[in-house]
């Protein structure tokens, strides 16, 4: 918002909130700027009348089914889950051992790990801002741990620059520690040579020398950068005579030609910001809070696939087939659709050719994942690694991210690969044996006990998945402003609900918040109609 | 953090797929690489899933839409604009249009160069999740 004489400034109108409301408005005020403290909603809608027994028919038993479901039965609708997989949760699943996944063309894999051990091939981690999400941890009582996201004893290993520093694990205390040490020293000796006299006077030049001097850990009157304890130590302290020495800064050239500059940002993104939760045992125990806890376990119907779609005045009728290939016709008052747009649009829906031209403006993402068993966690044991990840350049692997779970253990699960869009289209074209072989070879550059510790393998490459076809839905700016309204709006007594009808995308709060707007929008429809 | 790295690597990737720089394209292996996961090995596709690319009208029509479609992507379909090369593309694009009941002219890596320089889609950062 531009000030001028016509319109407020956005700040003065939130200093004018903030006087008249307290905080409570200013955040508000905030929220309508989107400059939002949460993901939208941190609870369900209240549905206050209740749903009188109306029947609400809903595809697809992941998290924006299955909220569906527990809120609209508990304000007394009528309602029943359409779910083509023989298991509710949708992307929300966790491989362990027994999980099969057959992708299209490709070969049964049957997960071998051991008993316990998992990986979260889906979703894998809850935002401390994606407070719907955490609304159902709380009502179910789901079990959460730390989900470490970040682990300064990490290693980056870059390959794309040049240098001492390239094709090499590097910690990225390290990096961190140098390129901000460096930069504070020139900083501070551009200020020293009166670079910045113009804009501060003596005082304000004398502070942000200081934060300079603590920011870079700048030593004397030079106010050079020569390391800091933080980056680490050649000899650790400890007891008697062992005082330690630090480690040597690597050479600000170096650390430029390497590229592994590239992780760092003065603060992560939004949705990767500590601190983040993942539920005990795997993501998978969050559908099966609703399933079980939320007792709707008994409204879903397993193994049905949706064939046709179709509606009038009074009602929709939903063709579907079992797994034992029965058809049958299920008829309710309203439904809630919560099908991937990559699986809905080769559905016969009866819905009209704009509705239909709309759908087609979400593109769904090639992704990729494998989880590796290890018989020791060598990344504790050896290298003082627990959790976070090690990033990569080579973006057919992206990241190699540590379990954040059993530590200390015996065994362990890591994810030995995580890559998106052209490069999951070719790692999908590997057999599995061929994707574990493929992510074992680029770990054992980072770890010299990688492959002689690889049991077993489990990958997944979400656009290869029947009900998927995609890791999640993208929008171009020009199909957000274009398509993406249409949706929101029903199709006759059909709602569209999931993460691709979010600004939270591929994540689960968006599949909840999406799904909390929906049943709100039909539960006001449905308590003014007959 | 994740974001702009992925967005950043995006642009300089190759990989170890890519062919070696000195021989000529191999279209067959490139398919093979990059397109066969979804589009199937004989390119038959997969119903309600992938499309067939056999026996297709668009990939053996206008030059300058198939090569816009491999580099910007399209539905569930990637961008290859970052990961392949113009003669790269040129050359397995070229395979798919003279194999499985398609009979069309190879399509030469200048197609892709001209249209590479076309409207390009806005670039935004890979959302991580």
């Amino acid at each position: 918002m531009r000030g001028n004489g016509m319109t407020i400034t956005r700040r003065a109108f939130l200093e004018r909130l903030s006087a008249v409301g307290g905080t409570t408005l200013l955040l508000m005020g905030l929220e309508a700027f989107g400059m939002g403290i949460a993901s939208a909603q941190t609870a369900p809608p209240p549905l206050q009348g209740g749903g009188a027994g109306k029947k609400v028919i809903i595809l697809g038993a992941g998290v924006a089914g299955l909220t569906s479901a527990y809120e609209l039965g508990k304000a007394g609708y009528d309602v029943t889950i359409i779910e083509a997989r023989a298991f509710a949760g949708g992307r929300s699943q966790t491989a362990r051992k027994g999980f099969q996944l057959t992708e299209l063309g490709g070969e049964t894999q049957t997960c071998n790990f051991d008993e316990g051990q998992y990986i979260n091939h889906g979703p894998w981690r809850i935002p401390f801002h994606h407070q719907s999400t955490l609304h159902y941890v709380r009502e179910f009582g789901v079990e959460v741990e730390l989900f470490n996201n970040d682990n300064d004893n990490s290693y980056m290993y870059f390959t794309k620059g040049s240098g001492p520093l390239a094709n090499k694990p590097i910690r990225k205390a390290e990096i961190a520690a140098d390129m901000r040490g460096h930069s504070a020293e020139i900083f501070s000796k551009l200020v020293q040579g009166g670079a910045l006299d113009k804009q501060f006077d003596a005082s304000d030049r004398e502070q942000f020398l200081e934060y300079l001097t603590a920011e870079g850990y700048l030593k004397g009157g030079a106010h050079a950068y020569a390391g800091s304890e933080g980056r680490g130590w050649i000899v650790k302290p400890g007891a008697g005579l062992v005082g330690g020495e630090e480690s040597k800064p690597y050479a600000l050239t170096d650390l430029l030609h390497s590229q592994a500059w590239k992780v760092l940002s003065s603060v992560s993104d939004w949705d990767q910001q500590r601190t983040m939760f993942q539920p005990k045992g795997g993501m998978y125990m969050l559908p099966m809070g609703f399933v079980n806890k939320g007792g709707i376990g008994s409204k879903i119907r397993y193994a049905t696939v949706v064939e046709k779609i179709r509606q009038n005045g009074k009602g929709v009728q939903i063709s579907v087939v079992d797994g034992s290939g029965q058809r049958s016709v299920v008829t309710g008052d309203y439904c809630i659709c919560t099908i991937p747009l990559s699986v809905l649009k080769s559905i016969d829906t009866g819905f009209s050719a704009p509705f239909k031209a709309a759908m087609n403006g979400c593109a769904y993402a090639p992704v990729g994942k494998i989880g590796l068993q290890m018989k020791r966690r060598f990344w504790e044991e050896d290298h003082w690694i627990y959790g976070g990840h090690v990033y990569t350049d080579q973006s057919e692997i992206g990241s190699i991210s540590l379990p954040s779970t059993e530590w200390l253990g015996k065994k362990g699960v890591l994810l030995g690969y995580y890559q998106f869009m052209a490069d999951a289209a070719k790692v999908s074209a590997l057999s599995p044996a061929d994707r574990a072989k493929f992510a074992v070879e680029f770990g054992q550059k980072v770890f010299p006990a990688y492959a002689e510790s690889f049991e077993s393998a489990f990958s997944v490459a979400w656009h290869r998945v029947q009900y998927n076809l995609g890791g999640w839905g993208m929008w171009s700016e020009e199909a957000r402003a274009r398509d993406y309204p249409v949706l929101l709006k029903p199709e006759g007594r059909v709602y569209l609900a999931g993460e691709h009808l979010s600004h939270i995308g591929g994540w689960q709060a968006g599949g909840i918040e999406s799904a909390w707007m929906q049943i709100d929008a039909l539960h006001k429809r449905a308590s003014t109609t007959a | 953090m994740n974001h702009r790295i992925v967005y950043l690597i995006g642009l300089v990737s190759l990989g170890p797929f890519a062919a070696p720089a000195l021989a000529a394209p191999d279209g067959k292996a490139l398919f093979a690489a990059n397109c066969a996961a979804c589009h199937q090995p004989e390119g038959q596709g997969i119903t309600g899933a992938f499309p067939a690319l056999a026996n297709n009208k668009f990939v053996v029509g206008d030059p300058k839409a198939v090569a816009a479609t491999l580099l910007n992507g399209r539905g569930g379909m990637p961008a290859f604009r970052d990961s392949l090369k113009d003669d790269e593309l040129a050359a397995t694009l070229s395979f798919v249009r003279a194999n499985w009941g398609n009979k069309a002219l190879a399509i030469p890596a200048q197609t892709f160069a001209t249209v590479r320089t076309g409207k390009v889609k806005t670039d935004r950062p890979m959302p991580v999740h």
